[in-house]
């Protein structure tokens, strides 16, 4: 179409002597005029590189996990993952301070040599509230380095040796082995949602960003985020299903054992191995090797064909 | 299935934690990644759908193809036109169809070519597919710069709702366009041959223009030099003022000579002298075919690419076409692009070379060659020194050098007889051949 109205506006070339323009008798002055008609004067935008010279945080911590972005106010749903991301934050460092005794930290040997045995305390007790406050504001600022910091916190809180047996911070916790794994399920599976739901935040402030700037377009908003709303509540339960059968191996060994030796099976409930983390590792390796399993026959995929054909 | 850096991320986590548990004989430890490793199982679990098969033929070869994710999905694309000037526009419609029984979330991008801008609308969109649907995406992209591109493929991503893993697909769905120079609209390049061509051909030269035969009588426009001034007609016309108009002698052949080497892409992408030349040219092409002359076109950079003289609107898009794809390359000298048309152009015809001069020695040999046959040579040099020095990438000292060299060869050219112009960025095209042309 332009090509076409180009070539006709070139093809009467005496056309501007019909329609009334002046046209100087003199020869235009080439200094006049190439001081006057000038398309445009600005500087191109991509003639000038743009140069990034990164900080001292960003040279430490590299480029990927560092916060570059400028995000827009929140949205609806942004504004929503916060709330909860700061609600699961609070109970996470709640559980932690629960779940992990200051005892056999290296805060606590150190306060030990120093004989100031509440100093371990208060240190442990800071690193959970660095977390948490550290949590907060990379939350609410939606800010990565923040976030990375929290997350390291509330990890190395956890660092310890432990010799074993399930301790926990307050004593007043329960002493059945079931429970203390359920409590400690529940603090792991706040801890890996903490670390997605924050995820999430930055991930779907990207998303609403790029839409509002017209980056990105999305059809049916609300099916997607409904979508992931739904994986918030299913995948944790999967996962702490699995988790819960790899914790608690060393009853449903013994449990699958007694349905032939009631003996056998009474023997491997009181083994120490079983009881212990090396337990959990067997467990481990028992659960993820039907998982793997699964994959080996492309279970997945026969999962998928099926759902096409039925649906 | 591709692994996120979010999700490699978690698996380097939970495998140092789940390591670090069992050496300090921690249960925190040990739980925490046992729970990371159960939710980065569940997530593949749910987005694997095997690539390859365990033959190690790709599942798109197979026969028995159901099933697969993103394998049901199919695109077509269509584009507002092929041909298109630069600042141009072309809309471009996506079509998504989902020939699959359930409903899928996908992230759907068009690639479009780099240089090119989304006007409205956006080629890239999350969106859920239901069954046997379809859907379709319509964005613009504007066309700044001239060349041959391509719009596609097409990018299909399916993930699972953390982010964690993803399957790709490329739907190899290609749509090729041509986005020609833009043209300036020139009012009088005032060249013309000083030996009118005998044979015309076809071609119908009884237009008006600046020539010796009378041909009609017109009113008096204000602008129309005195020595037009019909008195006799004006006499007898009532009190209107009548001017001659005259017929144009005869067509001539004009031959454009455009630098496409290396160093004329010189500057910013959408500034430097090859993208100044290929718009001038373009110009140049259209003002002298509307004109009726014949123009021929030569660009030389790592090879010599001419097309022939010839006439009328399939030339001027010949000549755009070949425009379009020039590309910076080589080093070729201008005497050698000289030495080989010489022969085969009519003496006296106008001869229009824009090239930035700059990395060729044999520029003042060339036109000197050319002088001294008696073509009527005009030199239009967009000056890579003007576009380094905007885009602040030669200093101040760096520049006055540069073009205080520039400035003698332009001057030597100028002592040969050739029309010369140096032709900053800021100035019309129009403004330029004035000024080559003496004014």
């Amino acid at each position: 179409m332009a090509d076409e109205n180009a070539a006709e506006d070139g093809s009467s070339d005496t056309a501007h002597l019909y329609e009334g323009k002046k046209i100087s008798s003199a020869p235009p002055s080439r200094k006049k005029a190439a001081g006057r008609l000038k398309s445009s004067t600005e500087i191109p935008e991509d003639a000038i590189p743009e140069v990034h010279v990164p900080t001292v945080i960003e040279s430490f911590f590299g480029g990927p996990i560092v916060n570059t972005t400028k995000f827009l106010p929140p949205d609806r749903m942004v504004a929503s993952l916060q709330m909860g991301s700061a609600g699961v934050l609070m109970i996470l460092s709640l559980l932690t301070f629960m779940v992990t005794p200051v005892s056999g930290t290296a805060w606590f040997a150190l306060s030990n040599m120093l004989g100031m045995q509440t100093f371990g305390g208060v240190l442990h007790l800071l690193i959970i509230v660095g977390g948490l406050i550290g949590g907060l504001y990379g939350i609410f600022q939606r800010d990565q380095r923040a976030l990375i910091v929290s997350y390291a916190l509330l990890i190395i809180v956890t660092l310890r040796f432990a010799g074993s047996k399930v301790d926990f911070g307050i004593s007043f916790l329960p002493e059945e082995e079931i429970y203390q794994k359920m409590l400690l399920l529940l603090y792991a599976v706040f801890l890996v949602m903490y670390m997605e739901l924050t995820s999430g935040i930055i991930r779907f402030s990207m998303l609403d960003t790029s839409i509002r700037t017209g980056e990105v377009y999305v059809m049916q908003v609300t099916k997607i985020t409904s979508r992931y709303h739904r994986s918030l509540l299913v995948t944790p339960a999967i996962a702490s299903s699995v988790a819960g059968m790899t914790l608690l191996i060393n009853l449903i060994i013994p449990a699958f054992v007694g349905l032939f030796d009631d003996v056998s099976a009474l023997r491997l409930s009181e083994s120490v191995e079983l009881t212990s983390v090396y337990g959990v590792a067997l467990g481990t390796v028992m659960v993820f090797t039907v998982v793997a399993a699964m994959f080996a026959v492309n279970l997945p995929l026969r999962i998928q064909q099926m759902r096409e054909r039925d649906a | 299935m591709a692994w996120s850096r979010k999700s490699a991320m978690f698996a380097a986590l939970a495998i140092a934690m789940y390591l670090l548990g069992l050496v300090l004989r921690n249960s925190q430890l040990v739980t925490v990644a046992v729970v990371l490793l159960s939710f980065l199982t569940w997530a593949a679990f749910r987005t694997s759908h095997a690539d390859v098969a365990s033959s190690g033929r790709r599942v798109d070869d197979a026969d028995a193809d159901e099933g697969i994710q993103l394998h049901s999905i199919s695109a077509l694309r269509r584009i507002s036109s092929a041909r298109i000037f630069e600042d141009g526009e072309i809309d471009v419609t996506l079509r998504i169809q989902n020939r699959s029984n359930l409903s899928k979330v996908l992230e759907v991008r068009d690639r479009v070519p780099e240089v090119m801008r989304i006007k409205k609308g956006a080629n890239y969109v999350l969106m859920e597919l239901g069954p046997q649907r379809e859907t379709e995406i319509s964005y613009t992209i504007e066309t700044p710069l001239r060349g041959f591109y391509t719009v596609g493929p097409v990018c299909i991503r399916v993930q699972d709702a953390f982010g964690l893993f993803h399957n790709e697909r490329e739907i190899h769905l290609y749509d090729d366009f041509l986005v020609f120079p833009k043209m300036e609209d020139i009012k009088d390049a005032m060249i013309k041959s000083r030996v009118p061509k005998i044979f015309t051909g076809a071609v119908n030269i009884r237009n008006p223009g600046e020539g010796s035969n009378f041909y009609n009588l017109r009113e008096y426009i204000p602008g129309d030099p005195m020595k037009k001034v019909n008195w006799n007609a004006t006499a007898r016309s009532a009190g209107k003022m009548m001017v001659n108009e005259y017929e144009r002698d005869a067509v001539s052949d004009i031959v454009l000579i455009v630098d496409s080497r290396k160093i004329a892409e010189t500057g910013p992408v959408s500034r430097n002298s090859l993208v100044y030349s290929t718009r001038a040219a373009a110009s140049l092409s259209q003002y002298f075919l509307a004109r009726r002359d014949s123009v021929g076109l030569v660009t030389y950079g790592d090879e010599i690419v001419s097309v022939d003289r010839d006439t009328g609107k399939k030339q001027l898009y010949v000549l755009l076409t070949k425009l379009a794809g020039a590309m910076a390359k080589g080093n070729t000298p201008l005497k050698v692009v000289t030495d080989r048309i010489m022969p085969h152009i009519n003496r006296g015809s106008p001869v229009i070379i824009m090239s930035p001069l700059e990395d060729d020695p044999t520029v003042v040999s060339a036109v000197r060659d050319l002088r001294s046959r008696n073509f009527d040579v005009t030199v239009l040099s967009p000056s890579s020194l003007e576009f380094e020095f905007d885009a602040r990438r030669l200093d101040r000292t760096g520049y006055e050098v540069l073009k205080t060299e520039r400035d003698i060869l332009l001057s030597e050219l100028r002592g040969l007889g050739a029309n010369v112009m140096d032709w900053e960025p800021d100035m019309l095209l129009n403004t330029a051949l004035a000024g080559a042309r003496g004014f």
